[in-house]
């Protein structure tokens, strides 16, 4: 399990990263980001969604109401273009960090 | 008997009643609950255990009203602000001016209603039972022609509201009940019916249909499960002449 702290910090970048796969809506969010992870990362069901419209707010995604299949209502989010970009500054820096700790673990085995 | 439709509407007053009070936000959550809860129900679980894990995983009500109340602001926040404002000014609650001398006493019978049934709002039921509950003016009438039997009304209503066993009122049952967002959408389209049918003044039998017409709501669900529809109480309120 992850720490609280890192939640917190990850779940943007996850969401912009999910999003950008294509449409979707929080509970299958939800549903998604505990599966890739192996369970490892599990949200508090109800805390995605201020997330979610925060980042509405920020002009990162879009909304929707919509229907399901089974003729529910399900709000579906989009990533916008400035939330591409927000995916790709997030990115960077994930990327720089895991890439630091990439090289120092990896120099300990040697 | 366990009522999930009646639970989920207990839940949603909880949680306006903690502060999370966009309808888009509960509608959203619902959403969720709904997903989640059925998707257990295929698993094997009961619906009452499915509601009461899903309501768990959603999470605490009032941590959930502080982070959504962290949510605003943003870019657009002062055109957003600017909206609502406009938003409020024109769709302004109907003044109880316009209301009748029956249709305020509808509200006030409403108003005992509700601490009688141990809830802490005003919400459509009450209001519904609070109409049934008048002697004088067209509705009785209204009611009686489409077959309908006050005191059976009252019972059907009653069943409903005592099927569902749950979260207790959170003890705010002095001073000024609140309205239930339904409640006022329902007295909101009292008032446009009355406006359409070229009323002068809302009276309690523009109140029923706006809680018809509102349709979500308890008072709503009870009456279309009698099948009743706004369609055929429009036409029978509009045989009668108005009556003070």
């Amino acid at each position: 399990m992850l720490n609280r702290e890192l939640v917190a910090a990850s779940t943007e970048p996850l969401i912009l990263s999910l999003l950008s796969r294509g449409e979707s809506y929080g509970y299958a969010l939800i549903q998604e980001v505990k599966r890739i992870s192996g369970d490892k990362i599990e949200w508090t069901d109800g805390m995605l969604y201020p997330v979610l419209h925060r980042m509405e707010r920020e002009g990162w995604i879009a909304s929707r109401w919509g229907e399901a299949e089974n003729g529910r209502k399900r709000k579906y989010y989009s990533l916008k273009k400035d939330g591409k970009k927000a995916l790709k500054d997030q990115r960077r820096q994930w990327v720089a960090v895991s890439g630091v700790f990439k090289q120092l673990w990896e120099e300990q085995y040697v | 008997m366990f009522n999930l439709d009646q639970a989920i509407s207990e839940w949603r007053r909880q949680m306006l009643a903690t502060g999370v009070k966009a309808f888009d936000i509960l509608d959203e959550l619902e959403s969720h609950l709904r997903e989640n809860i059925d998707e257990q129900i295929l698993a094997g679980s009961n619906p009452q255990q499915a509601f009461e894990i899903a309501v768990r995983r959603i999470g605490n009500p009032d941590a959930l009203r502080v982070e959504f109340a962290k949510v605003g602001g943003g870019r657009w926040a002062f055109l957003r602000r600017l909206k609502t404002a406009f938003l409020r000014a024109s769709l302004q609650s109907p003044s109880l001016s316009a209301f009748t001398d029956s249709a305020r006493q509808t509200l006030e019978l409403a108003a005992m209603e509700a601490p009688r049934l141990h809830h802490d709002f005003i919400g459509t039921e009450h209001v519904l039972l609070g109409m049934l509950q008048l002697e004088n003016g067209v509705l009785p009438g209204v009611l009686k022609r489409m077959g309908l039997d006050r005191q059976d009304l009252r019972n059907q209503v009653e069943k409903w509201v005592e099927k569902w066993v749950g979260i207790p009122p959170s003890g705010r049952m002095s001073g000024r009940l609140p309205y239930t967002p339904r409640a006022r959408k329902a007295l909101f389209l009292a008032a446009r019916e009355a406006k359409a049918c070229h009323s002068p003044t809302v009276g309690p039998e523009h109140i029923f249909l706006g809680l018809l017409l509102e349709g979500d709501g308890v008072a709503g669900r009870v009456l279309k499960d009698l099948g009743l529809t706004a369609e055929t109480a429009r036409g029978e309120i509009l045989k009668e002449p108005p009556k003070p």
